[in-house]
């Protein structure tokens, strides 16, 4: 991915790569900051094979301090920075980083930014930590031959943490190679082009975004960073100064920009070549209006996993006769099969397990006991249920792993559950239901046997509130007798409602 | 009025009042994301007893505009 970022850097350096509230940052610029980034790095003794632990930020430091960790050999562990910090705590455990960059303010700004670690900052990390803002101080440049030149495509880039079915996040180990593959097989399907302008409202912390900005810039396009979508005026209003012609949502965020603004988004039909949606279901009479409201736009859907990013693809008007198939493979490197419980192949139409494999598919996890029935020799497991018609689309039927995708965010309901029954409640157990506000698709649902006292509901989400991201907190609540379990006491879920 | 809703915004981010300043945007800080933004409107709409008109959720992108916006509705 790099090479390809010095490629534009060399036949384009004046092309705009980046462009952050109005400031842009040309591709010569970017290599030029991904090298002093790079300095730092090595400044702070930082080597090959180190793990950092990287909070990630919509901003253009983390950008050149993250693709500066691929220039190294350094492993980047991308967390996001709003997560609890019990979580970010056993990220830190698992991975043993040598650094931690959050976005905190240093303390003193007149000294060396190499001596900016903060000790007791990163108490909690059990390793320094040093502010994302000492990069832009740092102006001295690696050297050529101090850029290591053992880089092989199956070292480890990236180590991303996704929801576990017991509770506990599991680190997805990335090679270069990996991310890469993901990011080409992406833009041979969308057919993303140096011409285009994307504007990225995805969270960095999460596959989908850090995928976009890595498609963007392998390309050679522009990639315009915006916080977030919440306010959609300045949204629209980015896409219109800014001449986007793509940009990546989630279902969820369809819904809001629906319920928020109508069909005014339709207005820059002409102008965007392509939306990538994925991370989860898009309903088909959704499908069909995107379909209506840009007809000439590649709307384009993904399906996968962190484990197996952009797995499968399909674009709504090409494939406007099977709008409830989650597609075909992404590009001829992927391939997708549908197992039994034995990791035997079924026929055509029968249900089994989805399971992928190509260029994209993690090798393993961190932990070696999360790699457990993870794999059926080299196909991974997505744990998604379905099966695949006679010109080769898969559907999916159910979910064997007992996750909630919330707006496109999974989360364990084992989790919930911990975080309930430490508040004082006897029992509990949370299954998925449609979100009654018709936007995030699933929501988390609660069923509690009371303690020693019923705790209200209002207690119980304030209590949950300082361990859990909001995302995670029950929309619904009921009190219940009992939990049905099977006699191993494996919480019987399907017949909670 | 202008300080209860800034308190329910508060409360509903889970972020310190003095958070919640009149120039606050949504999308200005991580809490106030597109699901923070439906629950503070949700919220609003609940514990006052309102409902905003679909036509102008669009404009509601700023503490001052949904203070303006929950003032007038009350009023009338």
């Amino acid at each position: 991915m790099l090479c390809k970022i010095a490629e534009h850097a060399i036949n384009t350096p004046d092309k705009v790569a980046l462009v952050e509230a109005g400031h842009r940052v040309t591709y010569a610029q970017l290599i030029a900051h991904v090298e002093s980034a790079a300095g730092l790095l090595m400044c702070l003794r930082i080597k090959q094979g180190d793990r950092i632990l990287l909070m990630a930020q919509k901003e253009l430091e983390f950008i050149y301090l993250y693709l500066a960790c691929h220039l190294m050999g350094v492993v980047c562990v991308v967390v996001d920075s709003s997560a609890p910090q019990e979580r970010l705590n056993y990220i830190a455990r698992v991975v043993n980083p040598v650094m931690v960059f959050d976005n905190r303010e240093s303390s003193d700004k007149e000294s060396d930014p190499c001596r900016q670690i903060d000790e007791k900052r990163g108490l909690a990390y059990g390793c320094p930590a040093v502010s994302l803002s000492e990069i832009n101080r740092f102006d001295e440049s690696i050297h050529p031959e101090s850029v290591p030149s053992s880089i092989a495509p199956t070292d480890i880039a990236d180590v991303m943490f996704t929801t576990g079915t017991t509770g506990a996040p599991k680190g997805v180990c990335l090679s270069h190679a990996n991310i890469a593959g993901s990011a080409s097989n992406t833009i041979a399907f969308i057919g993303t082009n140096a011409d285009d302008i994307e504007a990225l409202a995805l969270p960095l912390s999460h596959s989908f975004g850090l995928g976009r900005m890595r498609c963007v810039l392998m390309v050679g396009a522009t990639l315009v960073l915006v916080n977030n979508f919440a306010n959609l005026k300045s949204f629209f209003s980015v896409l219109e100064q800014e001449h986007v012609t793509g940009f990546g949502m989630v279902p969820a965020v369809w819904q809001y920009i629906k319920r928020l603004s109508g069909t005014r988004i339709a207005r820059f039909a002409k102008q965007l070549n392509y939306i990538e949606i994925g991370s989860a279901a898009l309903p088909v009479e959704d499908k069909r209006l995107l379909m209506e409201l840009f007809p000439d736009t590649r709307l384009c859907m993904h399906y996968g996993l962190t484990e197996a990013s952009r797995a499968l693809f399909t674009e709504f008007h090409a494939d406007a006769a099977n709008l409830d198939s989650v597609g075909r493979p992404a590009s001829s490197l992927v391939d997708v099969c549908v197992l039994n419980d034995d990791g035997r192949p079924v026929a055509d139409g029968t249900d089994g397990e989805i399971c992928v494999r190509g260029n994209m598919v993690t090798k393993s996890y961190f932990l070696e006991e999360d790699n457990r029935d993870a794999f059926f020799g080299d196909w991974f497991r997505t744990g998604d249920w379905g099966h695949r018609d006679s010109n080769g689309n898969i559907y999916l039927t159910g979910r064997k792993k007992e996750l909630i995708n919330v707006g496109g965010e999974k989360v364990s309901p084992a989790a919930i559950e911990q975080a309930i029954c430490s508040l004082g409640v006897a029992d509990c157990a949370c299954i998925a239901v449609p979100d009654p506000n018709g936007v995030l698709g699933e929501v988390p649902k609660a069923f509690l046997v009371a303690g020693n006292e019923r705790l209200s509901f209002d207690s119980l989400k304030d209590g949950l509130s300082r361990l859990l991201p909001p995302h995670e907190i029950p929309v619904l609540w009921e009190w219940v007798d009992s939990i049905p379990r099977t006699a191993s006491g494996k919480i019987q879920r399907l017949k909670l409602k | 009025m202008e300080k209860l809703v800034k308190e329910i915004i508060a409360r509903v981010l889970n972020v310190d009042l003095e958070v919640i300043t009149d120039t606050l945007s949504s999308g200005d800080i991580p809490q106030w994301d597109s699901v923070g933004n439906l629950a503070v409107i949700s919220t609003i709409e609940q514990e006052l007893n309102i409902e905003f008109p679909l036509e102008v959720l669009f404009d509601l992108t700023s503490v001052q505009s949904i203070i303006d916006e929950v003032i007038k509705l009350i009023h009338d």
